[in-house]
């Protein structure tokens, strides 16, 4: 098992992220985290990144406490937050020098096919900067791949980009979780499908089982999420 | 070690602006220096070495808002880039701290150097020991006992306060930091007062009142036989210190959420 959320409920000041949330994540499948704004669809991948600390319950990833085990784990967070001085060059370099599984060579090739240009960050658009992000995000070699919200407010074509980008990087061993809104246009990724609302899970089904029910992902978040 | 060159390097990158232009502000200082000429030269030596404590101390200014603008990245979410890569907390703050102290350290010696400067100009001509005092072991001892704690400290607060943020301004544990702060200052300077010259002091400057005497000076340093007696206590004491702030800096670092 890769991930393993055990009974896991976090609460802030004033609400709460999630509450006993038990899942677990083998390797080797595409899974949609999805759920209205606010349902706790980004706590949980913090929670399994290790950027959050459940207050009860237990977050396992690779048989240990996340944070431990970071170096194993890629997380794309929602927010943009590269700096506005680095070129896909500097990153190149940060990624390189802090992730031992960071493959440049497979960073340049993905900056060709997602089409970034080679200048600061500052002078890119929110696309530009996203397909950054994930190349960055996708160059390196792991078995854990968190993607939050790695299309929110990006336009369409680069969006496909995105999407046909994590088709085309992903190995069978690997096991990534996205979080998006746009359900209809990521629903062909998804092997399975977890759907949060209110920081609970809703459901939890495999997507072929859905289709077999005669129902699309996006038909089954209406039907549960409305 | 590859995690530590290239964080110091996305250290530099920051920050370089703002060593560059402290660094940079020395030719302002050194134009400033120029500027003064009164006819007494004891006078003018004066109004020099005040316009260089004005220069250290505003150094110390820049370099603790250079080393500790944490709440821009805490904003714009590069603090949680940087907590999930996989250096440790303490490779994180060693890093950033290595840079401002090497900044620091740069900055303090260029000014040693004007004092020493500045005393030529006065007609106290310092022999090769004396003048290697003055521009490195002075600066050195002077930063140890007071800018590099100081920027330790800054450092420390700026990741207690971007860490346990428990007001959208993180205002209150930074206050309760800085309040802190102040009585242990008073605390720690009156223990160090207590302790000083029980260990054999450093003796720096043997021949200072031999250049004194020869620059035709009436000047004449008491006491001590013509040397300066610098107690090793607090040298000793703030090291640990800055060792103390850094670990801790370090540990908030490793449990910290993002």
């Amino acid at each position: 098992m890769l991930a393993k959320l055990d009974q896991v409920t976090k609460r802030y000041i004033k609400n709460e992220g999630v509450r006993d949330l038990t899942l677990c994540f083998p390797p080797g499948e595409v899974v949609g985290v999805l759920g209205l704004n606010g349902s706790g669809k980004s706590t949980m991948l913090k929670l399994i990144a290790g950027l959050l600390f459940p207050t009860d319950g237990r977050v396992v990833v690779f048989d240990g406490p996340p944070r431990r085990n970071r170096a194993k784990i890629v997380y794309l967070g929602e927010t943009d937050a590269l700096w506005p001085w680095m070129t896909p060059k500097d990153a190149d370099r940060f990624m390189s020098g802090l992730y031992p599984d960071f493959d440049s060579g497979r960073f340049g090739e993905l900056l060709d096919a997602l089409e970034v240009p080679r200048r600061k960050t500052k002078t890119m658009s929110k696309g530009e900067r996203g397909r950054l992000r994930l190349a960055m995000a996708l160059s390196r070699d792991a078995k854990l791949y968190l993607l939050d919200e790695p299309l929110a407010g990006i336009d369409l074509i680069s969006r496909e980009k995105i999407l046909s980008s994590i088709v085309r990087e992903w190995h069978t061993d690997e096991t990534i979780l996205l979080s998006t809104h746009e359900v209809a246009e990521a629903e062909g990724l998804f092997e399975r499908t977890i759907f949060l609302r209110d920081g609970r899970l809703a459901l939890d089904a495999q997507t072929e089982d859905l289709r077999l029910q005669g129902k699309s992902v996006v038909e089954t978040f209406k039907e549960v999420l409305a | 070690m590859k995690g530590f060159a290239t964080l110091l390097w996305l250290e530099a990158r920051r920050s370089w602006v703002w060593a560059a232009a402290l660094i940079g502000s020395l030719a302002f200082w050194a134009w400033g220096i120029e500027q003064v000429r009164l006819m007494q030269v004891g006078e003018r030596l004066g109004v020099r070495a005040i316009l260089l404590i004005v220069a250290s101390m505003t150094g110390a200014l820049v370099l603790a808002l250079m080393i500790g603008r944490f709440r821009s990245e805490t904003r714009g979410g590069q603090y949680q880039v940087l907590l999930l890569t996989p250096p440790s907390g303490y490779v994180h703050v060693g890093a950033r701290y290595t840079f401002a102290a090497a900044t620091a350290i740069v900055y303090y010696i260029a000014i040693g150097f004007l004092f020493w400067w500045i005393a030529e100009k006065a007609g106290i001509h310092l022999d090769a020991a004396s003048a290697a005092q003055v521009t490195l072991a002075l600066p050195l001892y002077l930063m140890v006992i007071t800018i590099l704690p100081f920027l330790a400290w800054v450092l420390l607060w700026m990741v207690f306060i971007s860490s346990y943020r428990i007001s959208g301004s993180g205002w209150i544990p930074g206050t309760v930091m800085l309040l802190g702060s102040f009585f242990s200052l008073r605390f720690l300077v009156e223990g160090l007062i207590d302790i000083a010259y029980r260990l054999p002091s450093w003796r720096l400057f043997q021949n200072l009142q031999t250049a004194i005497d020869r620059a035709a000076w009436e000047a004449e340093i008491e006491g001590y036989g013509g040397f300066i007696a610098m107690p090793q206590e607090p040298f000793w004491v703030m090291l640990a210190l800055i060792v103390v702030f850094l670990a801790l800096a370090g540990r908030i670092w490793q449990e910290v959420e993002g």
